[in-house]
């Protein structure tokens, strides 16, 4: 027979796990959703052999767009549209990113930290192996603002030559594949199925993002030209709803037009023939979309950019991108010549030619 | 009570046993993240263009038998920004190489810094 003792006992442990499962709830409630994430590393050398002429101080700090939500019990997470690991025991956080540097190695960003007052913030570390040193540092996590469209365009001048600045995007390495997108790309073998190893373009939507070449902005009536060095791409930006001519083809540089939303530009891509998204080579279907938000700093010396790819067909949430690059008048477009001799060559030196031509269905993307 | 997204721990068990497998102009796939070798030996053959500068070295190995080293930089236009130009390396040079080797025993080596003739370096410092 339990006595009054054990009663009061087992009644207090009900009180105290009720109180915090009520807790966890409303701490549930209120991490649910979306975030921006900054992380700040430690003081760094900038390699401006990468990118050239941009500034050599320490304002590189990674931001991304960090979602959670939480499916049957368990905690579901993303940033920049990629899935990533999250734990959460009472006001704890911890998120697991994978990255991959500028030289393709990949590697992770552990975050540690705790929820308060309506933010996120901790410390963060690096695990794995990368090209250049990379630090650790600080994080935070505030509410993502919605952003609504101004009614006033009021255009700024982005004529010049920019030049990759470091720091901005978290190069997010997985995304959250469909099923089908996830096994096609299960049989992607990049050295032998990637675009730009054989001199071809791999398209506006892997270019824009490129993080060691200068693009020039030309100004001129209704149109904004970008001339990218890579590649040598030219992309035409319509800024008066000029609708695609009859029989326009899709291609890697698709069609774009573009609105000033105030003061920020912004540009939409359709036409997009099929084609990989990265250097890891997730697909891209005809008939996706890229939106672009452009924005200048207000001594126009710094222009920013976020980049979102929309193709639901290949991707549960949209991949997203950011960049930053600097004003740079000392230098030019210089010019980009491609030769695949060394490809053909070392597959020939390799026996692998026969295996590269009986892959040839794989650098069709429908 | 600490959740897992059982989902991602898997592509992270895959990824990590596959950490170095993917990458820009399929650089990762290549070359090793984790090794840094040095080689010593004469320029054979040059071709300065895209996607990648490429310098063909002959070396000598520990047997003494001849080897030929297929060696990868950067892109020209970045290259030459620094004063990098496709006269800066000529055939007959000898020149030490340090980088990434190859993946599999490839005679592959990405640059990470070259020391010249003259003993100055491209690139990143040439180590002692």
């Amino acid at each position: 027979m339990i006595n009054y003792f054990t009663k009061k006992r087992i009644f207090v442990f009900e009180v105290i796990w009720l109180s915090l499962s009520i807790i966890s709830i409303t701490e549930a409630q209120s991490i649910d959703g979306k975030w921006m994430l900054r992380l700040d590393g430690a003081d760094q050398l900038i390699d401006n052999s990468i990118t050239i002429g941009a500034p050599s101080d320490n304002e590189a700090a990674i931001i991304g767009e960090l979602s959670i939500t939480k499916i049957n019990d368990e905690w579901m997470g993303h940033v920049e549209g990629g899935p990533v690991e999250v734990k959460i025991e009472n006001e704890n956080i911890e998120i697991l990113i994978d990255s991959r540097d500028l030289a393709g190695f990949v590697f992770f960003r552990r975050l540690s930290g705790k929820y308060s007052d309506g933010t996120m913030s901790g410390s963060f570390t690096i695990e794995g192996t990368t090209e250049n040193p990379e630090y650790g540092g600080i994080w935070r996590a505030t509410r993502k603002e919605v952003k609504t469209r101004n009614t006033a365009s009021n255009p700024r001048d982005l004529s010049g030559i920019w030049t990759p600045a470091p720091g901005v995007d978290f190069r997010k390495y997985s995304m959250d594949l469909t099923e089908k997108a996830q096994a096609w790309h299960d049989d992607y073998i990049d050295h032998y199925d990637q675009p730009n190893v054989r001199c071809v373009s791999p398209g506006i939507v892997a270019i824009v993002a490129w993080g060691a070449y200068p693009f020039e902005v030309l100004n001129s009536d209704n149109r904004l030209t970008f001339l990218y060095e890579v590649d040598s791409e030219v992309r035409r930006i319509y800024l008066d709803d000029k609708e695609p001519p009859e029989y326009y083809p899709a291609s890697g540089m698709g069609f774009s037009n573009g609105y000033w939303d105030g003061d920020e530009l912004i540009i939409e891509t359709q036409m997009l023939e099929g084609n990989v998204r990265d250097f890891r080579g997730e697909p891209i279907s005809e008939g996706a979309r890229m939106h672009e938000r452009y924005s200048i700093s207000e001594d126009g010396d710094t222009l920013s950019a976020v980049i979102t790819l929309l193709d639901p067909d290949n991707y549960k949430q949209p991949p997203i991108r950011r960049r930053k690059w600097v004003k740079n008048p000392t230098t030019e477009i210089y010019p980009y010549e491609c030769d695949p001799d060394s490809f053909y060559r070392q597959m020939y030196n390799e026996n692998k030619l026969d295996m590269y031509f009986e892959r040839s269905h794989r650098r069709q993307i429908n | 009570m600490f959740t897992h997204n059982k989902k991602f721990k898997i592509l992270l068990s895959l990824m990590l046993l596959n950490s170095s497998a993917q990458g820009h102009h399929s650089f990762a796939v290549e070359f090793t993240a984790e090794e840094k070798i040095a080689i010593v030996g004469t320029v054979t053959e040059i071709w300065f263009r895209n996607p990648h500068v490429r310098y063909y070295v002959e070396t000598e190995n520990s047997s003494g038998e001849s080897e030929n080293w297929d060696v990868r930089t950067s892109s020209p236009s970045l290259l030459v920004r620094k004063g990098w130009t496709k006269n800066t390396i000529k055939v007959g040079d000898k020149i030490s190489i340090f980088g990434h080797p190859g993946r599999d025993g490839r005679k592959l080596l990405s640059v990470i810094s070259i020391k010249l003739p003259d003993g100055s370096s491209l690139g990143q410092n040439y180590p002692d």
